[in-house]
Order: structure tokens, then sequence, then C-alpha cells
């Protein structure tokens, strides 16, 4: 795994490797430079101590001056070579990421929620961000000033090095043990602030039902513990915090104790010169910064490569249907028009990847749909028509040979070309938050006017634009839910006619819809889908008398097949579901 | 309430004080703090003294008798620091954290009993970063915000009022610098301040691009979108980038500039002070005590801006954050409620009710109509009719514009709240399971709701055998939206929360509708017995549903038109019932 991982940070910094090594060369010339600076110090210091004349003085002053000038330029170069790569490489993990995203199928959605997936994407990418950027020139900066500092310490006295030196080490140890424990105690606190939004974004996104079933005392109650859990932690880290910012706040302290103490008395034994003890204890004060830093550039490291565990999690996550997509966009396929293609189920048996347990969905399924023939499937609550449809779709996968279009395996068919022949109505309305102009031509912005237009008829959605705001062009909810459940509903189905499908299929998609306006939709249909194939899931008797066939599904198995007169006839388990003889009894008695 | 952020004045008065609210209960942990940051200071503004001391009265002196005492003072200073600083964080800390914890709680509480228009208007995510991001920000306030300027400011004070102590002259080169530091300042950080505003709001694009997608994928990839929707967050992704670079480049210049700034008042004291040396009137430990502190002095002044930033951050959150918790609470009971004794009797009158989710624009216009207690009745109309609407008024999801609904003959308004709608169970047409399992999501977890009671209401909408079948029973899995159910199972299980809860009323809205007929009718003939006795609407557009209903309302474009029972209905030949029955069963 961790080998895995790192290769995949060579993999997103190789791009920028000559960068890297140019702003290495940056960093070593200016902390040179600002290495120098103490030294003048130390000259000027000396000087004085000879009571050399002012002008002297002056002209290493200004030599400092210079110096700094010059060295921050170099220092604000390095820092955007650096920086900047940091930023670059955020913007193509956040690339890869999403086009990652969309290639992934049901099976990885099913088992990751929205909210896991949305952390990986916001704050893990931030962490590796702070992992190519700030944490790498720590580093690279540390190290350039730590060596050089220690050899002019050296020079200038090796005893006062390592006897103020010995404070560091335990002092480094403290501040990195402390701040490997605040990291441990922050990812608890994380933990709790991701279960604190998870808790919330459930109770927001149902606050209907929370309403309607007066549980607002009790979420409440629920949260507030939640809350009070999460500032239990925070404390907890708090305390931890306190001990390394104190810590962190007396290492430059500590070094100056020390050489004013011993470095002191070797001034006053004549060992050093008063000039060498000023510049000994600047050179140490550099030492501080790249003393602290270094607990929290493991600390940024640590944490960088868990976030890129988890993202790595993602992108190596494997679709099982590799839909071909690709976002540096080569093959882009062309959807060839399927009309005529006859459709075959071959005893096909599905569980749901994630619901092993449970009994298969779709046992044993054998089923023949001619092109450009409609079909009903229908069935009690859960025998798998959705199932069924979604396969079709090839949301999950079916083993070989076991649905094949025209012939041809679905499998080997390209994966989006076939989508796009497609014009699925799912059971469940989703619409985008947007337009309703741009829900309709989700699936071909390009569309005409007019083609819109017809499609927002065919649906018959157009009654109820002149009730909207803005018309076609008002914006609905999230995932629509400022329409009607109806008006949803045509909104999708107008969002399936404007592609243009060869194949149609609506999965119970007129069960919000009053038997009007479903007669008009289904006449609407009627002429769209001369020569397409057509896959209606209802429960709806209404629909069921235009179909030339229909396939009753119980229990993920075909129990009975042919058209409405003849299931009829069959008095099973059809004529049972329709009531048509009732139905048809109560007219008669009119 | 829009996520732009509001260039949020760094200090308002009106939310000072709103604030000081929550501070207020604990103003001693805020005063003990504030003691502390000042003994803090103290600690670590004697130190650089202490090494003129030395330097001056030892060292230059050529002694050694007093370097000990000197050193124990300089130790005991660093020691104080020490343990101040931790005991001030700490502190501080659990104010601030106590604070927080109100203002969550309180975002939280509020957001409760906000009414459905609110959350018409505002998306989850927008919702979810007030109670997360924007509290998060508000806390910063602490940690780095008002107090540490407090500290810096005082910390500031000293040092000059030390320097020049020491040496008037001297200080005053150094302080020649301030103006310049400070310009540099505010001019970078007012540009980082532009430029980190800009990256924070294209972030939220990019989040709000990546929430849609996850949540839409499946229709991303059902309709092959999948090349537009890279192209659109790309493009948002770019301009984030470039956003970001230009905020590398400010922050870039802006460090180097710091430590530019340090080095040249390093070379102004060693100018100054040098001239001072020669000329008499400035000693060694002078110079090095003036280098210490002009290192100290430069932290604050630069941390001064960044702390401006983030005041000026967690300014702009409390403002959403307030701005939340004044939403009115439109939909609220009333003062002196008319409590409900024992059960509802369940007559519910409409008497003229007018209702527009936009009030401009009614869709339900004068509807008026009585439903006696135990009554049955259906109501149908054409998709977007208006009948969702019905029932989102009558348990107050949204308050009328016009006329009045009684229950049981008072006015709704009238009533607590809470136990309106706990005698009303409604189920609504958009469904929705949580995740957990499914116990849990017929009995919400309420512990008035037994798990005898939980069975039985499974047993009654039929689903207690497709229960019992799944390998965990009861305590199934649901995922997030119930995703891993059939449609029509999820809506049993809704109608099997409605059923568990006991009301005296009970609505169904579609609660059916993704059910096939032969499980309804079973349904039925179950609910004969559970209905019995109480009153129930049941919305539906499969006509089979409501056919066995007392009475059927008919709702046209947001007005009533027809009443009666299915008979009646039916021998109106050109009424609308009898239209669409008549398509339904042809
Ligand atoms: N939250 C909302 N905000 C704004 N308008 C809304 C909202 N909910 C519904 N509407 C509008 O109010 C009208 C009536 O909607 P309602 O949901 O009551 O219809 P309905 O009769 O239940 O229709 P359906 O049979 O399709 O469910 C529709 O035009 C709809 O667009
Ligand atoms: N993502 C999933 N993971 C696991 N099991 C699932 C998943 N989706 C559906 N199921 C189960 O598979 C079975 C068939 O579901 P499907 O959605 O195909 O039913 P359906 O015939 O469409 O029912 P409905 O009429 O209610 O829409 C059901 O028992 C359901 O609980
Ligand atoms: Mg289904
Ligand atoms: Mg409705």
């Amino acid at each position: 795994m961790r080998a895995a991982v790192s290769s995949r940070f060579w993999e997103f910094a190789r791009p920028y490797a000559p960068s890297y090594a140019l702003g290495l060369l940056m960093l070593l010339a200016t902390n040179g430079l600002s290495l120098w600076i103490p030294w003048l110090l130390r000259d000027a210091i000396e000087r004085l101590e000879e009571g050399s004349p002012l002008a002297e003085i002056a002209r290493l002053a200004l030599a400092m001056a210079g110096i700094a000038i010059l060295q921050a330029l170099i220092r604000t170069a390095s820092r955007l070579q650096i920086l900047g790569n940091s930023r670059k490489i955020a913007h193509d993990v956040r690339r890869r990421f999403f086009a990652h995203l969309l290639r992934l199928d049901a099976p990885f959605y099913d088992v990751n929620r929205t909210g896991d997936v949305m952390s990986r994407g916001v704050n893990d990418i931030r962490l590796v961000q702070a992992f190519f950027g700030p944490a790498v020139l720590n580093l690279l900066n540390t190290s350039i000033v730590y060596v050089a500092a220690v050899a002019l310490l050296l020079s200038i006295d090796p005893l006062l090095t390592v006897v103020s030196l010995t404070i560091y080490p335990p002092l480094m140890l403290a501040v990195n043990r402390a701040s490997r424990r605040v990291y441990a105690r922050s990812l608890a606190v994380q933990e709790q602030l991701a279960t604190i939004s998870n808790r919330a974004q459930e109770n927001i996104s149902g606050i209907q039902q929370v309403k309607t079933y007066v549980q607002e005392e009790r979420e409440i109650a629920a949260f507030r513990e939640l809350c009070a859990e999460f500032r239990r932690r925070n404390m907890s880290m708090a305390a931890l915090r306190g001990v390394m910012l104190s810590l962190i706040g007396i290492v430059t302290g500590v070094g100056t104790l020390v050489v004013l103490y011993v470095g002191g008395r070797f001034v006053i034994s004549g060992r050093i010169g008063f000039g060498d003890f000023v510049a000994f204890n600047a050179y140490l004060g550099l030492l501080v910064w790249p003393t602290i830093a270094f607990g929290w550039i493991i600390n940024t490291f640590q944490r960088g490569l868990g976030a890129m565990e988890r993202l790595d999690e993602v992108l190596v996550a494997v679709p099982r249907i590799d839909s071909g997509f690709d976002a540096d966009g080569k093959q882009e396929t062309v959807a060839e028009p399927l009309a005529g293609h006859a459709i075959e189920i071959r005893d096909l048996t599905f569980t749901y990847p994630g619901a092993a347990a449970r009994e298969p969905a779709l046992k044993n399924l054998n089923l023949k749909i001619p092109g450009g023939s409609r079909l009903a499937v229908v069935g009690p609550v859960g025998s798998g028509k959705s199932t069924l449809a979604s396969l079709l779709a090839r949301v999950y996968d079916v083993p070989s040979g076991s649905i094949t279009i025209g012939g041809k395996d679905l499998r080997d068919l390209p994966v989006r070309a076939w989508r796009r022949s497609l014009g699925y109505v799912p059971q469940e309305p989703f619409m985008f938050s947007r337009s309703l102009r741009r829900n309709v031509t989700f699936g071909d912005p390009d569309a005409e006017a007019a083609a819109i237009d017809r499609a927002v008829e065919r649906a018959q959605l157009l009654k109820d634009l002149d009730q909207f705001p803005d018309g076609i062009e008002t914006v609905v909810g999230e995932r629509g839910f400022t329409l009607s459940g109806g008006q949803r509903q045509r909104a999708t189905l107008a969002r399936a006619i404007v592609v243009q499908p060869s194949l149609l299929i609506l999965d119970d998609a007129l069960s919000s819809l009053d038997a009007d306006t479903e007669r008009s939709v289904m006449r609407g249909l009627d002429e769209l889908m001369r020569k397409r194939t057509a896959i209606f899931i209802t429960h709806r008797p209404s629909t069921l008398t235009e179909m030339e066939r229909i396939v009753v599904l119980d229990d993920g198995r075909i129990v009975e097949e042919g058209s409405h007169e003849e299931l009829l006839a069959l008095g099973g388990t059809y004529a049972r579901i329709f009531e048509r003889q009732k139905l048809r009894q109560d007219l008669e008695d009119r | 309430m829009s996520d732009s952020d509001a260039r949020g004045k760094i200090y308002d008065a009106r939310m000072m004080r709103r604030l000081w609210g929550y501070i207020r209960p604990h103003r001693m942990l805020v005063s003990a703090s504030l003691v502390l940051l000042f003994a803090v200071s103290g600690a670590q503004l004697v130190q650089p003294y202490l090494i003129k001391r030395v330097i001056d009265d030892q060292i230059a002196a050529g002694r050694m008798d007093g370097l000990g005492y000197l050193a124990l003072l300089f130790l005991a200073a660093l020691l104080a620091e020490f343990v101040l600083r931790f005991a001030q964080i700490y502190v501080l800390e659990q104010t601030g954290q106590n604070v927080v914890f109100d203002l969550r709680n309180e975002s939280f509480a509020h957001l409760q009993r906000l009414p459905s228009s609110f959350f018409d208007r505002n998306p989850v995510g927008r919702l979810m970063t007030r109670l997360t991001s924007d509290v998060e920000a508000l806390h910063e306030l602490f940690t780095s915000g008002v107090v540490m300027i407090l500290a810096d400011l005082v910390k500031l004070v000293g040092i000059v009022a030390i320097l020049l102590w020491m040496d008037w002259r001297l200080a005053l080169v150094t302080f020649t610098v301030i103006p310049p530091t400070l310009i540099l300042t505010w001019f970078f950080r007012a540009r980082m301040r532009e430029t980190y505003r800009h990256v924070r709001a294209m972030l939220t694009k990019l989040n709000i691009e990546l929430q849609e997608n996850v949540s839409g994928m499946r229709i991303v990839q059902l309709f092959a979108r999948e090349r537009e929707m890279a192209e659109s967050f790309g493009e948002t992704n770019r301009e984030h980038e470039q956003a970001q670079l230009r905020g590398v480049r400010y922050d870039s210049i802006f460090s180097a500039l710091a430590e530019l700034i340090g080095s040249v008042t390093l070379a102004a004291i060693v100018w100054a002070g040098g001239w001072g040396i020669l000329e008499g009137w400035v000693t060694f430990g002078t110079l090095v005590a003036f280098i210490e502190y002009a290192a100290k002095f430069f932290r604050p002044v630069q941390e001064l801006s960044q702390r401006y930033t983030v005041m000026q951050a967690a300014m702009a959150a409390g403002e959403r954050i307030f701005d939340l918790l004044d939403t009115p609470v439109t939909i609220r009971s009333a003062a002196a409620p008319t409590p409900i004794h024992g059960r509802l009797k369940g007559e519910i009158v409409f008497d003229g009710v007018t209702f527009g989710y936009d009030p401009d624009q009614p869709v339900l216009h004068d509807v008026s109509f009585r439903i006696a207690p135990g009554e049955r009745v259906g109501i149908v109309g054409w998709t977007g009719s208006g009948k969702s609407t019905l029932i989102r008024l009558l348990v107050r999801l949204y308050d009328i514009q016009a006329g009045r609904i009684l229950v049981d003959g008072v006015d709704i308004r009238e009533y607590e709240l809470a136990e309106l709608r706990r005698s009303i169970g409604v189920v609504l047409q958009d469904h929705f399971l949580f995740a957990g399992t499914v116990e849990n999501n017929i009995s919400l977890g309420d512990s008035r709701v037994t798990r005898e009671q939980v069975r039985a209401a499974a047993e009654a909408v039929h689903v207690h055998r497709l229960i019992e079948r799944l390998p965990g029973g009861y305590d199934e899995n649901v995922r997030e939206r119930g995703s891993n159910f059939s449609t029509g199972e999820k809506q049993l299980f809704a109608f099997a929360r409605a059923i568990a809860f006991d009301p005296a009323v009970l609505v169904l809205d579609e609660a059916t509708a993704s059910v096939d007929p032969e499980t309804e009718r079973r349904i039925q003939q179950a609910l004969t017995t559970v209905l019995s006795g109480r009153t129930s609407i049941l919305i539906a557009h499969r006509l089979a549903t409501v056919r066995d209903a007392d009475r059927i309302l008919v709702l046209h474009h947001g007005r009533l038109i027809e009443q009666g029972p299915h008979e009646a209905l039916l021998d109106r030949p050109d009424g609308i019932y009898a239209t669409l029955y008549t398509l339904q069963s042809a």
C-alpha cells in the first residue's frame, strides 16, 4: 500500500521535478545569503570593540541591507517555484480525482457515502497540497539552514556549540512527541466533526420527515450530545497543543540562556570575542524555526501521506464497467442507431454487489425483446423490475453472454455509445438544481429550440410552464424538490425524449400522473416510438393494452409472458393484479 | 443568505454586542485569559532586558559573580512564560469551545424550527456550511482573534516603552522602520485578502459542482455526459488554480519582504547603535537588547495584519450565522395554545383557503370543504393541481395566506404545533429514508414507538414478511436515502412509519403510487381495520386507491370543482372524475 502511495506522489510530482530542482538551487543561494548577515554583525561588533571609524560600521550596515535585498529577491523566486508547484499539483490531483469519479460505477457509489467522497475531494486534496508545497519547502529550507548554521556555530566555538545544542535534541523530541499526539487527537476531532456533519446532513435532507413526525427535540438533543463530545475532544487536544505551543515559545529562550551563561563565561575568560558571542546567539536563533518546524513538517508529511492514501483508494478503485470515458479525450465513440436491434436476455441471474447475503434480485431470466417492439414489465414490489432496467443500461455488470444486443454481447458494446442511444427515465426522478431548460437538455445541450419544444410538449410539461415564474428558465430546487411529483417525472421524461433514443426505458415514470396526462403522454410517445424499442415498467393497467408484449416478474423470476389478452385469458397473476374484469364491470354498470 | 464573503467589517458594534451575549456567561474565563496574556507578555519582555544586564554588568565589566543569578532569573522568566502560556491557551480554548458549542446548538435548534419555505430556498450544502465551516471560522475569533490582537497590542506598547526607556535616540531610529512595514503590510494584505476571497469563492464553486455530480452521478453516466461535466469542472478547477497562484505570488513576496525588513532594521540598529557606542551613549548590552526587541517587535506587527484577516473571515462567518439565527420562525405555536385533550376527533375544515408558494402566484384558490370525524376522503386531480400542497398546509409546513383551516373546530394556528403534527400522521409524496436500520426508519428511534408497534405497522402494509426475509431482518442496514431498497419498498417503509406512530388523522399522499395494485389491495384490506375510527385522507392518481373512500374531492388548477362518493361522481358524464375514470379503465 505504502509503495503504491509513494509512486502516486511521484506520478504527480514528476512533471514539476525540474521546477523543484530550480527551487532547491535558489533556496541554497538565498539561505547562504541570509547566513551571511550575522557574520557581518559579528564583524561590526568587532570593529566597534576596536573603535574603528563610523564609516566602517556604516559600510557593513549597508552591506547587510544590500545582501538582505538580494536575499529577498531570490527567496521570493524560490517560494514561487515550490509553492506554485503545489498549487499546480493540487489542480492535477483534483482533475484526476474528478475524472476518475466520472468513471466509477454504481457499486462504488452504493457503498461510499456522498459525504465521504466529498471529504476526500475537499479535505484530502488540501492536505496533499500542503505536502507538496509548504512541507517540501520547509524541509529543504530546514535542512539547508541546519547544516550551514551548525557548521558556522562549530567554526565559532565547538565546545559552546556542543553545549548549547545538547538542549535541542530533547526539546525537539518533546515538541515532536507532543505534535504527534496533537495530530492523533486532531484526527479524533476531525472524525467527530465528520460525524456531526453527517448527522446534520441527514437531518436537513430529511427535514420534512423530522417536522411531520415532530422529532425536532430528539434531533436537537442528539446533536447536542455530538457537539458535547466534539468539545471534549477539542479540549483534550487543546491541552496538548498548549504544551506544544508553550514549548515552542521558549525554544529560543533556552538557547539564549545557555549562550548567556556558558558563552558569557567564555567571553569573560577571553576564549571567544564579544562579536563571536553575538553572532553565535544569532545563528542559534536561526535554528529555532527549523527546530520547531521539524515537528510540523513531519506532521504535514504524515497527514499528506494519509490523505494520498485515501485519495489512492478512490483512484485505484476499478470500475467493473469501463464506460470508455477518458478525461484526456482520445477516442470518443459515436452512437450507432440501434433501432431494430433485438435484445436478448439469456439465463440472467443477478445479485447486487453490495448485498451478497440477500437473495439474487433476478433469477434465471430469459427474455427476447424484438427491435422496435414495445414491452411492458409488471410485477409486485421488489420483484426486480428496476434491476432489470438498470442492467439493460449497464449500470451494473452482468455475466458475459447473458444480455445481447443485436446478437452482440452487451459487455462488448462501447458503454457510452450504448447509453447514448438510451432514453432512461429512472423511477426516482433526479434533477440538478439548474433551470428547467438545462435539465431538459441535459442529455443534449446542443438540442435545437424546436426539439426542446417538442420534447416539452410530448412530456405534457408545456401547460405547467406557464405557472412558473420564469417559464422554462425557472431554476428548480435541490433534486427538483420545488416541483410537484408529477412535474418532476415529466421533466425527467422530457430529458429522455430530447436525446432521440433508440431504446426508451420508462421505470414507473408515469406513476405520479393522472389518467388524462398519462394518456396524453402515451399518445405523444406513440409517435416518437415508431420504429424504436420501448420498455415500460408500470403498475398502471391503462398503459398495458397498448403493449405488444407483457412480462410479469415475481420474486426475480418471469412468471408469465404474452400479450395483454393472452395474459388475461390465462387468468393468472397478471389477471389478478390488474382486476381488469372488475374495472370493466364498473364501467358497464354505469 | 448568500455564501459570498461579505466584505465583513472587522469590527461591527452590533455584532460584537451579540457575540458578547454568548461570551458573557464565560466572562470569568475571558478575564482570566486576559490576565494570563499580560503575564505572558511580561515574562517575554523581561528576557532581552536580562541579556542587556548580562552584557553590560557582567561581560563588559569582566565579572562573573552575578552571571549565575541573572541566568537563574532568565530561566525563571522562561518557565513562567511556559506555564502561563499553557494556562492562557487552555483557558481561552475553553471559552471558545463553550461559545461555539452554544452557537452551534442554537443554530441547529433554530434550523429545526424554520419553515419549509426556508429549506426550499437553501440547499443542504449551504446550511451544512453554516453549521460546520462558519462555526469553525467563528471559533478562530477566540484562538487567534480579538484576545490575541489585544495581546499583540499590549506587547507592542510594552516594547515601545522599554525601547524608549533604554535609549530614545536608538528607539527612534528603530521606529523609522514601522511606517514602511505598516504600509507594505496593509498593501499586501489587502491584495491577499482579495485573492483569498476569490480562492474561497472558487473553492465553494468546485465543491458545489463536486457534490452535485456525486449525487447525480447515475444520471450523468446514463446520459453519457461525463465529458461536459469534466469540462465544466476543469474550467472551475483552472480558475481556482489561477487564483491560488496569484495568492502564492503575494504570499511569497510578502514573506520575503517581512524578512527583508527585519534585516534592514538590524542594519539600521547596527549603524545607529554603532554610532552611539563610538560616541559613548549606547552600551553593547543596549545594542544587543535592541536587536532582540526588534525581532520580537516585528512578529506582532506582521501578525496583526494576519489576525485582521482572520477576524474579517470570522466576522463574515458570524454575520452569516446570525443571519440564520435571525431568519424568523414564521410558523410557530400560538402564544396560549389550545390543548388537545386525548385524541382528536378528526373533523377537518378548509374554509376559503388561498395559498401560493409565491404569494403573488396562488396555487390554491379559495378552497373550502369539510371532512367529518372518521370519514375517509380521497383527493384526486391533475398533476400539479395542488393536492400535495393541500396537505402540507394541513400540518403547517406552510401557512396559508387567506382563509382558515380548522381541526375539531379550532384554527390549526391555535394549537401547539407539535401536538397538531403528532395528531396528524402524513406520508409525504417524497418519501425519505435515513441511513440506519429498517427498524430505525419505522420508529425513527422514538421511544414511544415500541417494537411491537413497528412490527404491527409493517404487517399492516405487508412488508413484515419482506423484512423478515432480509438477512438482517429489522436490523438490516439501510443506506443513504435507502438506496439499497426498491422504490416500492421504501414507500412501504415510510407508510409503516406513519402507522406505527398511531395518529388520530392519517394522510397518505401517493403512499402507494409505486406499489403494485395487488399489494395495494391487500394493504387496503388491512387498512380498513387500521383506519376505522380515524379520519383519513388519501391522495392518489390511481383511482382504484380512492374508489372506496366515503367521498372524493376533485381538485383542478387549485380549485375544488367536484366532490361526492365514487358512484355519484361517475354519474356526471362530463365530470372530471368520470373522465379520468373512463381513461384509466379503458
Ligand atoms: N416547494 C415549492 N415551491 C414552489 N412551488 C411549488 C413547491 N411545491 C409545489 N410547487 C408548485 O405548486 C403547484 C402545486 O404542486 P403540488 O405538489 O401541490 O401538486 P400535486 O397536485 O401534488 O401534483 P402531483 O400530482 O404531480 O404530485 C405546482 O405547480 C408546483 O410546481
Ligand atoms: N442497490 C441495491 N443493493 C442491494 N439490493 C437492492 C438494491 N436495489 C434494489 N435491491 C433489492 O433488489 C430487489 C429488487 O429491487 P428492484 O428495485 O429491482 O424492484 P422493483 O421491481 O423495481 O420494485 P418496485 O416496484 O418497488 O420499484 C429488492 O428486494 C430490493 O430490495
Ligand atoms: Mg423499481
Ligand atoms: Mg403531489
